[in-house]
């Protein structure tokens, strides 16, 4: 039997070189002892379908079981679309033929999916591999990397769950164990991402939540509150965005504006000496896992702070003043901002008497300044942000 | 070897004009190519003649200037004297050995032994002024293929360094690398007399102290020991830091007992402390696979000892892992 299997696959490999079908796990496979039976790539390659010529896409090969993965009519690829394409293959051939390259492929379609974070989907995934065939039986095997090519495949999958930060779970250590066995390199691999996972979930003293909400509102009210140590903060909507009913091309002329302001800041612009403008600066950057929000921010300048108290680290005079509020707005013009303003002078009633002066970098780097037209016109502030201009590409998030 | 290179920093700084923000220094020994952030990716190679040295100095400068900003224009072009430039790295490296020698009898590191008994705090790194950001080397993936920029600049009023960049995730189709998207900032590893390097002793303190303001993504601190022994080169001791974003200043502190060891970018099984006594350099690394601009202010860098922190090293040794330190 074992020489028929041998010579089965030989002629198989002569049959595919003839006809031209992809077999690029044969090189391989082919060296293996006694578990060819699993490997052959037989006459039954005729049975898997050919991906089609690649007419529409010159450069790029397509690779074997691509069409799998070829997007349905109705063109939804989400979770279930991913599942039952890998749950076709399993039924194209029963010995699972070319798994490895499978798996690759559909790790490299897991982001397409949206599906690059879901465990049971990764379990999924490693259930593609045969079980109880590339565990070592004996001495010698345990010696060697017993199967290499399918020890490095489960490693790519355990180390894309640890790009993504998915934690593995039972069900995955089950598999591995099924698999490769216990003292494999995958193995290894899930022992040091339980122990390193654990130790490093909850070291972030600001812990941003995983589902970040879509209205554009509650992600604002969810940055500010994220920015703003006080506590007893109050966050205040003054605007919000206008329903979705306008066309593409109309300018969209609410946009939400969703501001903060602390009790005690409340009372430092109380008190806040009306002669000296105050800045609106911005818009910096804040960045929530992988959503970046915008705001701008309202402070005096010219404030000197005193020495440290403990630990004698001396601050010298510090030429930035208190912040007042804050606020995150769908657009940075000054239309929207003076109406954060305005809304400010509801709460704050010393604002009418201050004058406000607009510091902002737009997107293309220039600076725009003017000041509220409540007031008499205020002194143009210095022009500090030359050096920035040169970088035109992108929006210049740091103070000059 | 060592004056050759400095000769061509001499002869750099007796440039004008040049922008300091392009904060690489192309004749950086052997590792040139991991530490240039500008746009030559190739690895300079120290000229080995003296004769040949001023001009190839100067053609790969200008190369620099050329690339990095237009053509300048004649009566711009520095004096670049041999001889004067040689002259100043001799005398300056005679004042570094009369000072260490000097510095020697006052004290270790040239203060008093009271002081450094008694002391409790140490700003390490300032940032106030442009010679402050020269202790330090900006990187980014750019080495290796990538897409992501990063500068270093000073901040508002001079008060603060900023550095701010674009992170992107590209990989290059180099065929070897399959990830990418760093930027990093390291510091120069302090030199003594004749470039002989020196390292920091930090024995007496327990907790890193950084005052940051960041936009939310988070840092991560890596701490490397004297590498003077070939094998430790790629070895270095790392945390993160996570910045709150906002206009906040934060204070940050990391003690010394968190830092993991890592090997070659990877957490190696066996751990552990790190050891305070020959520290060379510290550096801040942003690789948090997410694309688009970021911006980290930093104030100072300092140590301090905190008497509240007892813990002498996080990390256990799991006998799964490494069984052989149970034994």
């Amino acid at each position: 039997m074992l020489a028929r299997g041998l010579s089965r696959g030989w002629r198989g490999i002569c049959g595919a070189a003839l006809t031209g079908a992809p077999f690029s796990q044969v090189p391989s496979q082919v060296p293996r002892g006694l578990h060819c039976s699993v490997a052959t790539h037989s006459s039954d390659s005729s049975l898997v379908p050919r991906p089609p010529e690649p007419l529409r896409q010159p450069a790029k090969p397509l690779s074997p079981h691509e069409e799998l993965f070829r997007p349905a009519p109705d063109g939804a690829r989400d979770k279930a679309s991913f599942v039952r394409a890998v749950q076709n293959f399993g039924q194209h051939n029963v010995h699972k033929r070319g798994h490895v390259d499978f798996i690759y492929l559909a790790l490299r379609k897991m982001r397409d999916y949206g599906v690059e974070k879901d465990l049971a989907v990764y379990n999924l995934l490693l259930d593609v591999f045969p079980k109880e065939v590339f565990r070592p039986r004996n001495v010698f095997q345990k010696i060697f990397v017993h199967y290499p090519r399918q020890q490095e495949c489960g490693l790519a999958v355990l180390e894309q769950m640890e790009n993504h930060g998915v934690m593995p779970n039972k069900e995955t250590e089950f598999l591995l164990v099924q698999i490769f066995g216990r003292k494999s390199y995958p193995m290894l691999k899930f022992v040091r991402m339980k122990l390193w996972f654990s130790r490093f979930k909850n070291i972030n003293p600001f812990p941003v939540p995983r589902d970040l909400p879509k209205d554009p509102v509650d992600l604002a009210v969810l940055g500010l509150r994220h920015i703003e140590p006080d506590l007893s903060a109050r966050v205040t909507v003054y605007q919000t965005a206008s329903s979705k009913d306008s066309t593409g091309t109309a300018d969209p002329t609410q946009q939400h504006i969703v501001g903060i302001q602390s009790p005690d800041q409340q009372a430092a612009l109380a008190r806040h000496n009306p002669a000296r403008p105050i800045f609106v600066e911005g818009p910096f950057s804040l960045w929530l896992r992988d959503r970046c929000v915008y705001y701008p921010i309202q402070l005096d300048l010219k404030y000197g702070r005193g020495g440290w108290d403990d630990y004698e680290f001396d601050i010298d005079e510090v030429e930035e003043g208190p912040v007042f509020a804050m606020c995150m707005a769908g657009a940075h013009d000054q239309a929207t901002l003076a109406k954060w303003i305005q809304g400010l002078q509801e709460t704050n009633p010393a604002l009418a008497q201050i004058p406000v002066i607009f510091r902002l970098t737009g997107s293309s780097g220039e600076l725009l300044a003017s000041s509220s037209g409540l007031e008499e016109p205020s002194p143009p502030p210095p022009q500090e942000q030359e050096e920035e201009e040169d970088h035109t590409q992108r929006q210049q998030q740091g103070q000059s | 070897m060592a004056l050759v290179h400095k000769l061509l920093n001499g002869s750099y700084i007796l440039r004008k004009g040049l922008k300091p923000s392009v904060a690489a220094c192309p004749f950086l020994s052997t590792r040139s190519a991991d530490y240039c952030s500008s746009s030559l990716q190739k690895p300079v190679a120290t000229p080995g003649k003296a004769s040949t040295q001023r001009t190839a100095a100067g053609g790969l400068q200008e190369d620099q200037r050329e690339v990095a900003l237009d053509i300048p224009s004649p009566e711009e072009k520095p004096e670049v004297s041999f001889d004067k430039a040689i002259k100043d790295e001799i005398k300056e490296h005679f004042r570094r050995l009369k000072d260490e020698i000097v510095n020697h009898w006052i004290g270790p590191e040239g203060r008093p032994l009271q002081e450094i008994i008694l002391e409790q705090a140490r700003v390490v790194w300032q940032f106030r002024g442009k010679e402050d950001l020269d202790k330090w080397i900006v990187t980014s993936d750019k080495t290796i293929g990538g897409k992501s920029e990063v500068f270093l600049k000073m901040g508002k009023n001079n008060q603060s360094a900023l550095l701010y960049g674009t992170l992107s995730s590209a990989a290059p189709q180099d065929g070897e690398n399959s990830q990418s998207g760093y930027c990093a900032m390291i510091s120069r590893i302090p030199r003594g007399a004749f470039e002989r390097k020196k390292s920091y002793d930090w024995s007496q303190f327990n907790t890193l102290y950084l005052r940051v303001r960041g936009d939310g993504r988070p840092w991560m601190v890596n701490i490397r020991e004297d590498t003077d022994i070939i094998q430790k080169t790629n070895q270095m001791y790392s945390y993160f830091m996570f910045t709150r974003g906002g206009p906040y200043w934060q204070e940050v502190k990391i003690p010394f007992s968190k830092f993991f060891f890592s090997n070659q970018g990877r957490i190696r099984d066996a751990q552990f402390q790190l050891l305070l006594d020959k520290i060379s350099s510290i550096g801040f690394t942003l690789a948090d696979k997410v694309d688009g601009p970021f911006f980290l202010e930093i104030d100072f860098i300092g140590v301090f000892a905190d008497p509240a922190h007892t813990e002498e090293f996080a990390y256990e040794n799991s006998p799964v892992l490494n069984p052989r330190l149970f034994k």
